[in-house]
């Protein structure tokens, strides 16, 4: 496939043009960098395709996904060329049938993709995933996720009250990426559950909500402390306000800090061990969701075994964030013709070129 | 044909365009109908059926 349309736009200076792409809805409401053609086509270069290579339809306005258009939305971002691969990367994820994209855009339900990055890549692009890694100040995680955000406004055509029907949202719509923590978790990485090697290097996206804090004082005197934290995880997920509750089935991730991970690895729980102990914790009382308004369709019967999740794969978790009291789960939509799947994609690597006027 | 309510019928226009029928019909419904209470759904039923038979009929 080949791109086949452009709109070229001309504007008196820089400010102008700004003020021109918030006008046209172009933005996500926060200043760009313009996209001049010279610009994109730097970026283009960077991620090593053709400008005109069609990566798919990107709903729900079924736009054509070419690489120069995923381009000159890294660029409004504000990426360098380095995250350009990433920035591909993700957006082949979304575009991939079982990540739902085109319902999780048109969804009342405040979703958004949480973009995960691992492997070499987190260096090379400086991703960060320590402190704050979900916060402001880290240029990679902030313009690589907002890059996809651009890609959902202006070529899937995901805007507010029209296309977009998040009744409230939330600020990680505007992005949200972050990089595993690899050299402090004592735990596989998230990209080698899907086959891939330690020395390749991923994005995995994920619809979800905004974090939750899962609070853990560990108790190295404790004998319990590893079970009690599974039963705070499981928690996070089968409040009976979550769709993780109330609808049940899809998927949704857990962010383990380093300390948590370390307290873990050092008791004897493998990565596996936690995640089927956090999902088989994970049940919903159906008296209390009965209880609730936030069941649909038969009401919950006392008998019913409600279990959040379906399959001990469907919680992702990895480690990130600084070392503390907390944790982060995600919990999620669980809608979707899919439910709500989890899509990793390669990012492909030594595609590019060096890029003309970039160190 | 569809049925849609009012906050949704942005939506319905920006999703037929966008799959190639943006002449599909639709009848617009008040919004919310869900969880309205029977009494108000009959109403909006009642008051919604000429609109949803011309539709059918091909003559809205």
């Amino acid at each position: 496939m080949s791109a086949t349309t452009h709109t070229h736009l001309t504007a008196a200076d820089e400010a102008a043009a700004v003020e021109q792409l918030h006008e046209l809805g172009c933005t996500d409401g926060l200043p760009v960098i313009v996209p001049t053609p010279e610009r994109v086509e730097r970026m283009v270069l960077a991620t090593g395709y053709d400008a005109d290579l069609v990566l798919g339809a990107m709903g729900p306005n079924l736009g054509e996904c070419s690489i120069d258009k995923v381009a000159t939305a890294a660029v409004m971002a504000g990426c360098l060329p380095d995250h350009a691969p990433v920035v591909v990367a993700a957006v082949r994820a979304v575009l991939d049938e079982r990540f739902d994209l085109t319902e999780m855009q048109a969804t009342t339900h405040a979703i958004a993709p949480l973009v995960v990055v691992n492997g070499p890549a987190r260096d090379w692009c400086g991703l960060h995933g320590g402190f704050g890694a979900l916060g402001p100040g880290f240029r990679a995680n902030a313009t690589i996720g907002r890059a996809l955000r651009l890609t959902m406004i202006n070529i899937g055509g995901g805007r507010a009250g029209t296309s977009d029907m998040a009744l409230l949202g939330h600020p990680g719509k505007f992005t949200m990426c972050l990089a595993e923590d690899e050299a402090n978790s004592p735990f596989d990485a998230l990209h080698t559950e899907c086959g891939f090697d330690p020395d390749q290097s991923a994005v995995t996206v994920l619809g979800v909500d905004s974090p939750q804090s899962v609070m853990i004082n560990i108790d190295a005197d404790d004998p319990d402390c590893a079970d009690r934290m599974m039963r705070s995880f499981a928690a996070a997920f089968s409040n009976v306000a979550a769709n993780n509750a109330a609808l049940r089935g899809g998927q949704a991730a857990l962010a383990l800090n380093p300390d948590h991970a370390s307290f873990l690895a050092s008791n004897g729980w493998t990565k596996a061990q936690v995640r089927d102990q956090i999902v088989a914790e994970a049940v919903v009382s159906a008296d209390r969701l009965a209880e609730s308004a936030s069941y649909l369709g038969r009401k919950p019967q006392p008998d019913w075994s409600l279990p959040c999740f379906e399959r001990p794969e469907d919680l992702l978790v990895f480690v990130a964030g600084g070392g503390g009291l907390y944790s982060a789960a995600f919990p999620s939509w669980c809608a979707g013709p899919h439910r709500n799947q989890a899509v990793t994609v390669e990012i492909e690597v030594g595609q590019s070129c060096e890029i003309p006027g970039f160190a | 044909m569809a049925l849609v309510t009012t906050e949704f019928w942005a939506q319905g226009d920006f999703i037929a365009r966008s799959v190639g029928i943006p002449d599909i019909p639709r009848v617009e419904l008040p919004h919310p109908v869900a969880g309205s209470g029977v009494e108000n759904m009959a109403l909006v039923a009642g008051q919604t059926v000429p609109a949803i038979v011309a539709a059918l009929r091909g003559s809205s």
